[in-house]
């Protein structure tokens, strides 16, 4: 008997990670079920619409789950070691089934994820999502600070995941990249040194790019992904709804007739008195289910199709293996942090005797500024309940005429830098071509 | 809930549900796309090819043994993996001899002693061997650095020889043999730098002068290496070896690197084998005889003790028997620049109208650059010069004189 119930308690712990001791501890873990709650039962129509959010937040998670699915698939096959890690990805590139889809439906995902969440934040800004409204417990600027480091860790992601095919794209980007980070004042080596396990790109630098790149980050943009959506659920769903809800008066919902569970069975009686936030519930909004359903999975279907579709157009290059005494030229950091690079050569100058450490005001102080005032913002922004979820609302017209100033310089910097410079960094218009690099044979 | 509202719902629903009908169906395309892709690469249609070509030419039984799908030869030792056999499938077939390429069998006597499992294609053919569409595999794509050293490129270089380009990578093993058998390109360019004396000034495999840079491991040096601004037409690395070596000036004003008047095909040959100077990363048994060391032959060692210990020591040791003989002294100038210094007591007079001690003391031109910048001498080696010369000089007329009287 003894054996038996022995049997039955590890039976139990095998299939029962967690079991529970009450029927109040069951209900707690429907209740506090984040992938139950993710959504509400009933959604806005203008949460819903698509010239609100364009969806760019639901694009990003679903260019993320791409991300993982192909990059868990990759690393089946990829080698993270220097001698390997080159012919790994020319196996990927011709051999594997359906191995250069992968390979590119990957990277393209990966540029596009750090383009969409980009084009997120700047939705959240210039419709005031990061506001409050009038909803109780909402702490809408916290979620805009872990969106901040959403981002920070989706450009992490990208640039870790650069160095992995070990070409000469890879290996330079990450030079250019880690020399910015090492001129930061007095810890700059070190940070640099810590980064890549040495003082020079090598194995030590592949390994922790590669367990950064697929285990680290992809985990921290996990959890911190859960928690914006549970904030979200927190603060009241999207901002637009409280916009929606500010002009209109609460009225009271007539107890409409329902069923109770008493002790003794089933009662027939009311719902209690509900005052509803909006008025004609019914006509402002839609249940969740199949309606947002219905909208995810069209974004999914688009967001997937458009992916692949360019990954077909846009072949991934995989240039010349890695080779440290060969610098190509021009050579650049990934298109994302050109815009830095691009600072960076502007600011570096010789006036006499004084050198501008352009590398320090474009790499180090510039982006610490940005982020620190982003973080800031949204304390400082003391605009009224009116210009919470709003487009271009008149009340935050300076703010936004700021933020949309500092975007478009950073995107024509990233455009020049991508596009207008050539070798030796100098510039060429579009209609001029670059001097032709000279090859073998 | 009115009518209004519900018929407003249907519409965004209606409105909706196209939208992901339209999404699914090009969903559907583009995987219909990528199936059909996957199912019909490049080289399925040459291996069904192949298998007609050897049903018309060994039959149809002979034609049921083609293994299909991809092929490959993996060379731990050397680093390589080869697909090239997925299309040219007829590689190591008896009777395909004839055939058109992808399919004609490899020449069989260079096979007997490379054997293909050992060496792999692209160690000596050059391309792209993990490649498996043509384009791509015989390395005319971008950011591949060696494309095949065959047909196209010698073409492309108006090289007449249409097997000269691979010699380059054949002296990867070969570069110690003093002579190679198919290696007519290489072989050549080999003499030329025993005649030429290039050793007077570049140390090539470790031995030679150090006027000029060391050529050792000349072949690892990547295109970017080089200046191209004087080049006319493509900037590749052997076109600017070609130019470099036909009119070193051409290319590079302040050298003090002769033109040897190289032709066009010495000068390929000459840019084939500085290009085949790689360190690579080759097994002991891959080098044939195991003769890893540029040995000078016997003549080489007896002329160099010559003059090194002969009378004109002081010449030798003093590098100017890089440009200049001294006949008298038994000096065999290595690039036979300058005149011979045998004479230079009256060549100096017609030349320049001064006297040796003169100008050995206050040269100008040439020299004047060469004793102030490479080979540096001090005043009592210049005085020693002098009477060396004289004594050369005397020599040189007895000489004649001998001659004369016979």
């Amino acid at each position: 008997m003894q054996l038996i119930e022995q049997v039955k308690k590890i039976y139990t712990k095998l299939l029962w990670t967690w079991n529970p001791g009450s029927e109040k501890e069951s209900g707690d873990a429907i209740v506090k079920n984040i992938l139950l709650h993710w959504f509400p039962n009933k959604i806005s129509k203008k949460s819903l619409s698509w010239n609100y959010s364009f969806y760019l937040g639901t694009i990003s998670f679903i260019l993320f789950m791409i991300l993982t699915i192909t990059g868990m698939i990759l690393m089946f096959l990829y080698v993270p070691s220097v001698e390997r890690a080159y012919s790994s990805v020319k196996d990927i590139e011709f051999v594997i089934a359906f191995g250069w889809l992968l390979r590119s439906v990957h990277r393209i995902s990966a540029h596009l994820m750090v383009a969409v969440v980009f084009l997120h934040m700047v939705r959240v800004f210039l419709t005031g999502a990061y506001k409050n409204g009038k909803s109780v417990g909402s702490n809408r600027p916290t979620n805009w600070i872990v969106g901040i480091v959403l981002l920070l860790a989706t450009l992490l992601l990208s640039f870790t995941g650069y160095l992995l095919p070990w070409d000469q794209l890879a290996y330079w980007a990450i030079t250019v990249g880690t020399n910015i980070a090492s001129s930061a004042p007095v810890v700059g080596e070190k940070i640099r040194f810590f980064l890549l396990g040495g003082n020079t790109i090598n194995q030590n630098a592949l390994i922790r790019f590669y367990v950064l790149h697929v285990f680290f980050l992809p985990v921290i943009v996990l959890f911190l992904f859960f928690y914006h959506m549970w904030r979200i659920r927190k603060d009241g769903g999207l901002a637009a709804a409280d916009n929606e809800s500010l002009n209109q008066k609460p009225e009271n919902n007539a107890p409409v007739k329902s069923k109770t569970y008493s002790l003794l069975g089933i009662t027939n009686g009311t719902s209690v008195h509900v005052q509803t936030t909006m008025v004609n519930e019914e006509e402002n909004s839609v249940s969740s289910v199949p309606h947002l359903l219905r909208r995810l999975w069209l974004v999914t279907l688009a967001t997937i199709a458009a992916t692949i579709l360019l990954a077909i157009l846009f072949a991934a290059p995989l240039e010349e293996a890695a080779n440290p005494s060969v610098t190509p030229n021009p050579a650049k950091a990934p298109w994302y942090f050109l815009w830095l690079q691009e600072i960076v050569t502007d600011t570096t100058l010789k006036l006499g005797f004084i050198t501008i450490n352009g590398a320090f005001i474009g790499g180090i102080i510039l982006p610490t500024v940005l982020i620190g005032l982003a973080i800031w913002w949204p304390y400082r922004d003391r605009s009224g309940l009116n210009s919470v979820g709003v487009w271009f609302s008149p009340e935050r017209k300076k703010q936004n005429y700021t933020f949309i100033g500092i975007c478009i310089i950073i995107i024509i910097f990233t455009i020049i830098g991508t596009f207008l410079r050539g070798p030796f960094w100098n510039f060429y218009w579009p209609w001029e071509s670059w001097p032709t690099m000279p090859v073998k044979f | 809930m009115n009518h209004k509202n519900m018929k407003q719902k249907l519409e965004f629903v209606i409105k909706d549900k196209i939208f992901v009908s339209i999404a699914s169906i090009i969903f559907l395309i583009i995987t219909g796309y990528i199936i059909v892709n996957y199912l019909t690469p490049e080289w399925k249609m040459y291996q069904q090819d192949f298998t007609s070509v050897v049903e018309e030419k060994l039959g149809v039984n002979r034609a049921a043994t083609v293994r299909g799908g991809l092929q490959q030869i993996y060379v731990k030792d050397l680093g390589v993996t080869d697909r090239c056999i997925t299309c040219h499938m007829g590689m190591e077939w008896k009777g395909m001899e004839n055939v058109e390429q992808p399919f004609r069998s490899h020449p069989k006597e260079i096979l007997a002693k490379h054997p293909i499992t050992k060496f792999g294609c692209t160690p000596c053919h050059g391309g792209q061997g993990y490649a498996t569409d043509m384009q791509a595999a015989h390395g005319f794509a971008p950011f591949w650095e060696e494309p095949l050293l065959g047909k196209e490129l010698a073409e492309f270089y108006v090289i007449s020889d249409k097997k000269a380009m691979m010699q380059m990578n054949c002296n990867t093993c070969h570069r110690y043999d003093k002579e190679t058998n198919g290696m007519s390109v290489i072989n050549r360019a080999k003499q030329i730098v025993n005649d030429k004396g290039c050793r007077a000034c570049h140390v090539v495999n470790g031995r030679g002068g150090t006027v000029g840079p060391d050529l050792t491991f000349e072949g690892e040096k990547s295109a970017e290496q080089f200046n191209y601004e004087r080049i006319k037409g493509f900037a590749s690395m052997f076109t600017w070896h070609i130019t470099h070596f036909k009119n070193p000036k051409e290319l590079v004003p302040e050298t003090v690197m002769p033109s040897f008047g190289f032709s066009s095909s010495d000068a390929q040959s000459l840019a084939l084998l500085v290009m085949s100077w790689k360190k690579g990363k080759l097994p002991i048994e891959y080098i044939p005889g195991n003769n890893f060391k540029d040995v000078p032959s016997k003549e080489e060692i007896e002329k160099e003790e010559r003059m090194k210990n002969g009378p004109g020591a002081f010449f030798v040791q003093r590098r100017c028997f890089v440009c200049h003989s001294v006949s008298s002294l038994g000096v065999e100038a290595a690039a036979q620049i300058g005149p011979d210094l045998a004479l230079a007591v009256e060549d100096v007079q017609s030349r320049f109208g001064r006297t040796l001690d003169d100008f050995l003391m206050k040269p100008t031109g040439t020299m004047e650059v060469v004793l102030s910048t490479m080979l540096p001498l001090t005043k009592e080696e210049r005085l020693e010069a002098i009477e060396k010369l004289r004594h050369a000089y005397e020599l040189k007329k007895n000489e004649k004189k001998t001659v004369v009287k016979k």
